[in-house]
């Protein structure tokens, strides 16, 4: 737009800059108070940075606490409802994407519609039915249940990486006489390969962030996943140690961030899902 | 749009789309028919048994004034952060619009919030509320803009106002990532042609800027005001529905029927009542949507 000199652009990034500050402060904060001791929580008044930097809580954390069952619990649960849910959602959104029959069209809107389900509407038959099959209170079912809302979501995104192809490649595959599944497995897939990783790292974090069918399903402490087991220790505990819940709150961010580094590209698509044409 | 070779293998299609309508049918539809169902039964959770009794708790709901408690929380609260999610998104999307130094870093740290669990976000903000040790209070005391540490989850209209500032932390980056990508496409010349017209910076936005942002912003607002409106887990955590019930929306009340009050029926009805309302936010998505598909 309007064109400023260097003393203008200094000036704007100061002023956007303390704005993005103060959207990042309570994370900023998050980690600052995990590398405090516990006891300089309490000074009046509070030191901004740590006086004295201790991994003491970290350490604690993994020693001493139920964390790396859950951070591994987590870690199950995310990366198995993310392989089901891709290969289910691949084959379907390909499907959607590329092929005619009837209630095609009534497909792709229940997809979107159950997009915009609430889970509470869900939970209650789902608990029963876990319940009556005799699974309730495993990894399993959990898994199960996530594919209520990360299938929907996953289609959705794949559907539109994968309409994105053009359809000449697939034709000439199948004028050289390969069958419509050669066509997929040799020219489909390979192209719609980075939707498909991108699409499976969002679902890993939808999956990764859930709380309430964890909330509802599971009360084995043995098998609670990082977000209701990380509140767990917060309810269970004497008195609330604060620095130690902030560590463990970095902790199970920094997965987040990893993914978050991979998907760079792909922000748009996947976060605006729903909202932003992909 | 689609060659006569889809049409001949439509069998195949459906093949491949077979196992997602068997998944969609197991946990979605089922549940869905079900809790229908349920909401026609007095249902015990600890036994899971029950008893028939018709609309009973339909007409009990909305007799007494906890559904109606509910319904209202819920919806000054979806309000609330609605407001201030869209206001923040797009005044935080034109800023980063701009040319600024690190850039990329700054728009990856204005998503965060949006990126990180629910749980994390509302350890942090309970922490920031602490009302003895929390930083909040702390620099309010500090600017002399309060006296006394401020109860910020413990009384109303604290805790409402807390859910709302919160939420709209939390969700306001989604508003940013999609007028970011709208605000990418609007063509620079519309700009030029306004500036030759004479028109400032203010009349620009208004007269360029916004009305091109116009079908992003319905899509936006009507996809976020469903999902605060189904919003669990940061009303849950952070307040839990208190002080007493105040904050108690409607998905928190399906919980506290199913598993406080231990009837699944009820619950199940609360929640088919709170789907009725969503059906009206989900239908104009529904027309918005499609339409935006056709252009």
């Amino acid at each position: 737009m309007s064109r400023r000199g260097p003393l203008g652009f200094a000036l704007y990034s100061l002023f956007a800059w303390s704005i993005v500050a103060l959207v990042a402060f309570p994370l900023l904060w998050m980690v600052v108070t995990s590398l405090k001791p516990q006891n300089e929580l309490f000074r009046r008044p509070p030191t901004i940075l740590p006086q004295i930097v201790t991994f003491e809580h970290y350490v604690k954390l993994i020693l001493e606490t139920p964390f790396p069952i859950y951070f591994r619990n987590s870690v199950i649960l995310a990366i198995g409802t993310s392989f089901a849910v891709i290969v289910v959602a691949t084959l379907g959104a390909h499907s959607l994407a590329r092929f005619a029959y009837p209630g095609r069209r009534f497909l792709a809107q229940l997809v979107l519609f159950t997009y915009l389900l609430p889970s509470v509407v869900l939970i209650i038959p789902l608990y029963m039915l876990m319940v009556w099959l005799g699974i309730a209170n495993t990894l399993f079912s959990l898994m199960l249940a996530y594919t209520s809302f990360a299938l929907p979501f996953a289609l959705w995104l794949l559907r539109s990486f994968m309409a994105s192809i053009p359809d000449d490649l697939e034709h000439a595959a199948l004028v050289d006489g390969a069958s419509r599944m050669e066509a997929f497995f040799d020219v489909i897939l390979p192209q719609a390969l980075p939707g498909i990783i991108s699409t499976s790292l969002f679902t890993f974090i939808l999956a990764w962030n859930e709380y309430l069918y964890a909330l509802v399903l599971l009360n084995r402490d043995a098998w609670r996943p990082l977000t209701t087991g990380v509140i767990n220790m917060l309810t269970s505990a004497f008195n609330i140690e604060w620095s130690l819940l902030m560590a463990a709150s970095v902790m199970m961010s920094v997965p987040l961030i990893v993914v978050f580094a991979f998907l760079q590209k792909h922000l748009t698509q996947g976060f605006g899902a729903g909202g932003v044409k992909g | 749009m689609t060659s006569p070779l889809d049409r001949r293998n439509h069998l195949l299609g459906a093949m491949l789309i077979a196992p997602t309508i068997l998944i969609f049918c197991a946990v979605i539809v089922y549940p869905l028919v079900s809790a229908l169902y349920l909401s026609l039964f007095r249902i015990a959770t600890p036994t899971l048994t029950g008893a028939w009794v018709g609309f009973s708790n339909y007409t009990e709901l909305l007799g007494s004034g906890i559904f109606w408690r509910g319904l209202r929380a819920n919806l000054v609260w979806t309000a609330g952060t609605l407001v201030l999610q869209i206001v923040f998104g797009v005044l935080a999307a034109l800023m980063l619009h701009q040319n600024m130094l690190f850039r990329s870093l700054a728009r990856a740290l204005i998503l965060f919030p949006y990126f990180i669990s629910t749980v994390v976000a509302v350890l942090v903000w309970r922490w920031l509320f602490n009302d003895l040790y929390g930083i909040l209070n702390h620099l309010l005391l500090l600017a002399g803009l309060i006296d006394m540490p401020v109860d910020w989850l413990g009384s109303m209209p604290n805790a409402m106002i807390s859910l709302v500032l919160v939420g709209a932390w939390k969700y306001f980056p989604f508003v940013v990532i999609a007028v970011l990508a709208r605000l990418q496409t609007i063509p620079e010349t519309l700009y030029e042609a306004a500036s030759i017209d004479g028109a400032g910076p203010l009349a620009r936005f208004w007269d360029v800027t916004l009305p091109q942002l116009r079908s992003v912003l319905v899509i936006v607002i009507l996809l976020r005001a469903i999902w605060d409106f189904k919003e669990f887990d940061l009303i849950f955590l952070l307040t839990g529905g208190g002080p007493i019930d105040s904050t108690q929306t409607l998905p928190l009340l399906v919980y506290q029927e199913a598993f406080s009050m231990q009837d699944m029926g009820r619950a199940s009805a609360v929640a088919v009542l709170m789907m009725a309302v969503m059906l009206v936010f989900m239908t104009a998505y529904f027309r918005s949507y499609g339409r935006q598909e056709e252009s």
